[in-house]
């Protein structure tokens, strides 16, 4: 378990000093697969270097096992990094590269190689095991890379954007196949990306980062259906943000009929209620929803879905995501005058902005 | 021949014919100012010395045989050729020891240099050429200056009364040492300094992260990586270093004698040309043998230990 107590990081000193990171707090379980997810710059780097031991925080606290890290150095923290350059050694061939941290404890040269041949048998790279790294493809080195860091047995495994360098569909199957060796390790991950598909589909929970902060740490499916503010709500998935008025215990949405939703009962005056596109239905009317009039102002077609431009008659926007199966009806054409439905379930109020800074 | 027409073959054909043309000028080069000189050398070796210089244009040994045999001056009897195996030996020793010399102040150099903002580097690699720009003779001379018996040094010394008489250094190995160590620093400092310079300090980082050592690291990634430039700055020291003759003439002067000087003095004083020549190309062998080191050195591909 890993707890990450208050933790900050600044670089540089008075007027130029920069907090890269603000007063983090989260615990990490054992066996987990943590991510964190953020926009380039928030900071996710900088933490894994904290964790890794290449950075030294300004303030707060590290703590492993219930003992405090922050003093012990990089090379004797039981904590590996897969690299966001991969970074490996391209004087040594892919087997040296693998066991160069067993022998840098200079384990018995029997149990590095055989550990080696294991981690290779894991990655599915024991047939280049003889080739130099520098003559291997991007999906290659990622793997090398991988069986390296793991190699050495560590409590956590960090990983920075393992995955960014490389193509859509290598990137998937890498994806999956992280996955299975989180699983079947039952190791500690702590991953880092800036794409949210592959943090939804691999994580257990996800921490969201934004200007050195914390915004949210969930799970994928509470992160999506109760995003605790508008950035988590705006970064995570597509969303309709809509601009309401709550009064005794219901929300109004412009030229609609009072709703009553969750949590409006705490608040009073103007708030924001949020709906996914995919939520939204069109043609159809459905008990216990919102109707609003609209034109359809565009449609995009993206493969399965069929992305629906409507604009109100307040002049505000709403997408809806209509599915393109074979039975969904009349076709929807630009210029149509149509109703849409808002599930009063799926209408979610965000909490209070003014509350966080 | 049947195979030669075969459309791979031919462009192979095409592709070597080509190749061959665009590295005919540095072969023109090679040949006109590398192979003949040395071939110039090589017969003159095997000539017989002309009584005021020059050669006799007959097949003699006498040069080669000089240069492992001398006669003894009193009863005419052929011995072995002490004196120039102790010249080879220390010319050897010294330009290894001006090598290893220049390498554990260059590396620290380069390494200083390299690690600067890259707009500071430029600055300090000024700095390190500057001596390039001054004749070799001044730099000597000038380095004479500080170990003379009333060099800066010695008067340093005696003023703080650390000793009372001034401390020999001229004319010793030492001074040899130092002398070269001082004038072939730049050759070495460079080409380490590209080495570091293109070091990429994220894989120390990984090594530190995969729980080595500093030393470890050190030992398992820095230096193999930085190898060819090692390599490439202790051939180039040592090098102009094994035939070096303004330096050790300066420093050591007849006492501390070099190879080269010896060389020197055949085609001088000694009138002895063929004798100079076969001492030439022994030389150029020993010279060889450090090429073929040093292209083993770089082309053996990643060992256990670089
Ligand atoms: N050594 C440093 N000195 C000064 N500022 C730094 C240093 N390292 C990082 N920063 C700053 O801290 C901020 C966070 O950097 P970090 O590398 O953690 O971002 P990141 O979330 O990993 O971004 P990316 O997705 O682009 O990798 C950045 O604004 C960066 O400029
Ligand atoms: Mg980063």
């Amino acid at each position: 378990m890993l707890e990450v107590q208050s933790l900050s990081k600044t670089f540089g000193i008075g007027a130029s000093a920069y907090h890269a990171l603000r007063a983090v707090d989260v615990t990490i379980a054992e066996g987990e697969f943590f991510t964190l997810l953020g926009p380039s710059g928030c900071g996710k780097t900088t933490l894994l270097r904290l964790i890794a031991g290449f950075e030294q925080p300004t303030a707060g606290r590290l703590v492993l096992d219930e003992r405090d890290i922050a003093a012990i150095p990089p090379n004797r923290r039981p904590v590996n990094t897969v690299f966001q350059n991969y970074a490996l050694f391209p004087h040594l061939s892919v087997a040296q590269n693998v066991g160069f941290g067993l022998e840098a404890q200079r384990r018995p040269a029997t149990e590095v190689k055989a550990r080696v041949a294991e981690m290779l048998d894991l990655v599915q790279m024991g047939h280049l095991r003889d080739r130099r790294s520098s003559e291997l493809s991007g999906g290659q080195q990622q793997r090398v890379a991988l069986a390296r860091a793991l190699a050495p047995k560590p409590r956590i495994l960090l990983l920075d954007e393992p995955l960014s360098a490389l193509d859509l569909k290598l990137r998937k199957d890498m994806q999956t196949e992280l996955k299975r060796l989180q699983q079947e390790t039952g190791l500690t991950f702590i991953f880092v990306t800036h794409d949210q598909d592959e943090a939804l589909t691999m994580s257990d929970r996800i921490a969201v980062m934004e200007g050195g902060r914390l915004q949210q740490v969930a799970t994928p499916r509470t992160l999506y259906d109760d995003p605790a503010n508008r950035f988590v709500a705006g970064f995570i998935g597509d969303t309709n943000f809509l601009q309401g008025e709550a009064r005794g215990g219901s929300v109004t949405l412009a030229g609609l009929p009072p709703a009553p939703l969750a949590g409006a009962n705490a608040r009073s005056g103007p708030v924001t209620v949020l709906v996914r596109p995919e939520h939204v239905v069109i043609g159809h009317s459905v008990p216990q929803a919102l109707q609003v009039e609209g034109r359809v102002e565009r449609l995009v077609f993206s493969g399965t879905d069929t992305h629906v431009h409507l604009r109100l008659g307040q002049g505000e926007t709403l997408v809806a995501r209509t599915q393109n199966s074979l039975h969904s009806g009349t076709a929807l054409e630009q210029g149509a005058a149509v109703n849409a439905f808002l599930p009063l379930e799926a209408l979610r109020l965000l909490p209070d902005e003014a509350a966080h800074g | 021949m049947a195979e030669t027409s075969t459309p791979e073959t031919r462009v192979w054909r095409d592709e070597l014919r080509r190749r061959w043309a665009l590295a005919s000028p540095a072969m023109i080069v090679i040949t006109l100012f590398s192979i003949l000189p040395l071939m110039v050398m090589v017969v003159y070796s095997f000539l017989a010395p002309g009584l005021y210089g020059n050669v006799i244009w007959e097949f003699s040994l006498r040069g080669w045989a000089g240069v492992f045999t001398e006669r003894d001056l009193f009863d005419d009897t052929l011995g072995i050729a002490w004196a120039h195996v102790t010249i080879l030996g220390r010319s050897v020793a010294l330009a290894l020891a001006t090598t290893a010399l220049t390498l554990v102040f260059g590396l620290p150099t380069a390494w200083f240099i390299a690690t600067r903002h890259p707009s500071t580097r430029a600055f300090w690699l000024f700095l390190i050429t500057i001596p390039f720009w001054t004749n070799l003779l001044v730099r000597t001379i000038a380095i004479q200056e500080v170990i003379r018996a009333d060099g800066t040094i010695n008067r340093i010394l005696l003023s703080m009364g650390v000793i009372d008489a001034p401390f020999a250094m001229m004319f010793t190995n030492g001074a040899v040492l130092l002398g070269m160590s001082y004038v072939f620093l730049p050759l070495m400092v460079l080409p380490v300094y590209a080495a570091i310079e293109k070091f990429d300090f994220r894989l120390a980082e990984a090594a530190y992260d995969l729980h080595a050592s500093r030393l470890y690291c050190l030992r398992r990634v820095i230096l193999p990586l930085m190898k060819p430039g090692i390599v490439a700055g202790s051939i180039l020291v040592f090098i102009p270093a094994l035939g070096a003759y303004v330096t050790p003439r300066l420093m050591g002067g007849g006492r501390a004698m070099m190879w080269g000087n010896l060389i020197d003095l055949q085609f001088g004083q000694g009138r002895n040309w063929p004798l100079g020549a076969a001492l030439s190309v022994v030389l150029t062998l020993v010279v060889a043998g450090a090429l073929v080191w040093y292209v083993r050195a770089t082309a053996a591909k990643g060992g256990r230990d670089g």
